[in-house]
């Protein structure tokens, strides 16, 4: 290696015209220029890397970075979004710690992660171990699961505002055989919540087994053959090898589902519009009408410094189990 | 299997509990499927139908006459050819933008020493976790008075680089040997050669994950389009189809025959590449 390098070094110094050098062609050269050299050669080297960044970070900068401080900085100020920014402290924290709308908000964003995702979960887990045998049609299972994933959340949210009207599929199929009269699922300020859960579980399925599935890649075949051989139950073999070794892919698809849920905008955005009476309002909807409709740049900055520190915290948090887990 | 050999009858009892259980798990997943299915059927047959039978209870699933002048009509009455342009032009510019920005700058990270290259890395970790919803006051502020406001500029360049697609790079392009670079610096190649000639090459498969997830999310995208254009002309197909409704009064089938036209292409790349899609997803999921 270190030979290796040396040679490297050298060779590096000789004019690029001269195709091959051997070392000891290279003994030649004296030292003083050849530390003036290879010292050049590598600066250059790192300016060529940094270059190959800067594009990004341009973007980043623009983009990313001082949106987010600038956010922070907003939240201390009134704004109109019109008029410049005025200085007013804790103001919007104080306001919309009292604000009924966004604690309700808030509770929303909160019971349709949980509402959402711990089924989602759940059905995609088993889902995936019962697609992870070798039984037949297993890949055509696996497309037909997946495809609400690729589709888009508008077109999908479309098609959903249709299946739950009044005279939809939903009712007409599910309900109106057995006797069941037709719901207002998008206009009941209680089924509203639900129906938005419904649609949402048919879309995110697909995804979490295709996680799980590749989680389960993990799981070795022979410790499950030998745990059967020695006369371990199916539940045994889940709860003390499946489980445990599925542990990273648990913890990773609860992340994700949670900063994905906390960040849900469209399907309440297109079906309800946050209604009826503010039933389906989520946080993001919520950041955005304050916003962009009753012009409160100051409060809407206050919550998004909200979002973002739950979301922060849920990221740390990961990183934290994780690390904690792999030094086990 | 070397403790004690079952006797015949007992095989022969699991094996009939197997197959019931087969049996039982296939119904299961069957059922499941149907219930998957059964929304993109009932979105096509919608599409297809006469105005007055969307609302028949039970649900007419084959209309009494195919109308297929739904989509003509709707194509005709709808500047749905633009909105089709429009996101083309968005997600296609922007995915090119992003294999190139993230692909540098991934490459950088992973092959290069300078100062300040630990912090940057740990900037864009960082911005991984920032909600689009905790930056879109100041966005607005920063693409509104660089005028791109409507514009196509406004759509693409703010989402012209990713943490994700840097990130994904960056550990791929590390599994790439540093000898193969050093060879060709001996051999004089320059450093953008070096990038083009030896690293884009290797680094394929990567690229076209990439590839796949940000054409589809910006094919998908709707928040940003959202805020930042205010009339029909920069309008893509999400904002096209969810605000269908608002400005025309809701007809059910040409609102179909729109998201059925929408939903087609990406269906059409999802069941051609099914493979790389699933590969590229659970790379993400696995390393991310």
């Amino acid at each position: 290696m270190i030979p290796d390098g040396d040679r490297l070094e050298r060779m590096d110094t000789t004019p690029s015209n001269t195709p091959y050098l051997s070392p000891d062609t290279l003994q030649g050269l004296t030292e003083p220029r050849r530390s003036r050299f290879k010292l050049t050669h590598e600066k250059r080297r790192s300016l060529w890397g940094l270059a190959f960044a800067i594009p990004a970070m341009v973007f980043f900068a623009l983009f990313a970075v001082y949106p987010i401080l600038r956010t922070f900085y907003l939240s201390f100020f009134e704004y109109s979004v019109v008029d410049p920014p005025v200085y007013t402290g804790l103001d919007n924290y104080q306001s919309i710690i009292g604000d009924k709308r966004f604690n309700t908000s808030l509770l929303n964003t909160f019971k349709y992660v949980a509402f959402t995702y711990i089924p989602v979960l759940i059905l995609a887990l088993l889902l995936a171990l019962a697609l992870n045998t070798k039984i037949k049609g297993r890949g055509i299972f696996r497309t037909i699961y997946f495809v609400p994933v690729v589709m888009s959340w508008v077109v999908v949210s479309v098609i959903w505002k249709l299946i739950f009207h009044r005279n939809g599929l939903f009712n007409s199929t599910f309900l109106h055989p057995f006797g069941v009269g037709p719901k207002n699922w998008l206009t009941d300020l209680s089924l509203a919540p639900d129906a938005i859960v419904i649609m949402s579980v048919w879309k995110e399925l697909g995804f979490f087994m295709v996680i799980f599935l590749a989680g389960l890649q993990n799981v070795r075949g022979d410790l499950i053959e030998a745990a059967k051989v020695d006369g371990a139950s199916p539940l045994q073999v889940f709860r003390s090898i499946t489980l445990p070794l599925l542990q990273p892919t648990i913890l990773f698809t609860t992340v994700i589902a949670m900063i994905t849920g906390l960040q849900v905008f469209i399907p309440q955005f297109v079906m309800t519009k946050g209604g009826p009476v503010d039933a389906t309002l989520v946080l993001t909807l919520n950041i955005y009408q304050t916003a962009f409709v009753f012009l409160d740049g100051g409060k809407a900055a206050a919550m998004s410094v909200v979002l973002f520190c739950i979301i922060a915290a849920i990221t740390l948090m990961q990183f934290w189990l994780y690390r904690s887990s792999a030094y086990d | 299997m070397s403790t004690s050999l079952p006797t015949v009858d007992a095989t022969v009892s699991n094996r009939s509990k197997i197959r019931i259980s087969h049996l039982l798990l296939y119904l299961v997943l069957i059922a499941g499927a149907v219930l998957i299915v059964l929304p993109f059927i009932y979105m096509l047959s919608t599409s297809l139908k006469p105005m007055p039978e969307v609302f028949a209870t039970p649900v007419k699933w084959i209309p009494s006459e195919w109308k297929w002048d739904n989509f003509a009509t709707v194509w005709r009455e709808h500047p749905i050819d633009r909105y089709f342009r429009n996101s083309i032009i968005v997600a296609v510019s922007v995915t090119f933008l992003n294999l190139l920005t993230c692909s540098l700058a991934g490459y950088s990270f992973a092959k290069f020493d300078y100062p300040g290259r630990t912090l940057m890395f740990g900037v864009v970790l960082a911005t991984l976790m920032i909600p689009l919803a905790s930056m879109i006051i100041p966005l607005f502020m920063v693409v509104k008075s660089l005028g791109w406001v409507d514009s196509y500029w406004g759509l693409i360049l703010p989402a012209g680089t990713s943490a994700f697609g840097i990130f994904l790079m960056r550990q791929h392009m590390t599994t790439i040997p540093n000898d193969l670079l050093d060879a060709a610096r001996l051999d004089g190649a320059s450093e953008p050669r070096i990038f083009g000639g030896i690293i884009l090459p290797m680094s394929k498969t990567a690229l076209s994950s990439l590839a796949i997830f940000i054409f589809m999310w910006n094919w998908d995208s709707f928040f940003w389009p959202l805020l930042v254009t205010t009339n029909e002309s920069y309008r893509t197909l999400p904002l096209g189809i969810a605000l269908f409704e608002s400005s025309y009064g809701t007809n059910y089938p040409q609102l179909m025959a729109v998201a059925l036209m929408a939903m087609l292409p990406v269906l059409i790349v999802f069941l051609v590449l099914q493979r790389n899609f699933i590969e590229a997803l659970t790379m993400s999921g696995v390393k991310g």
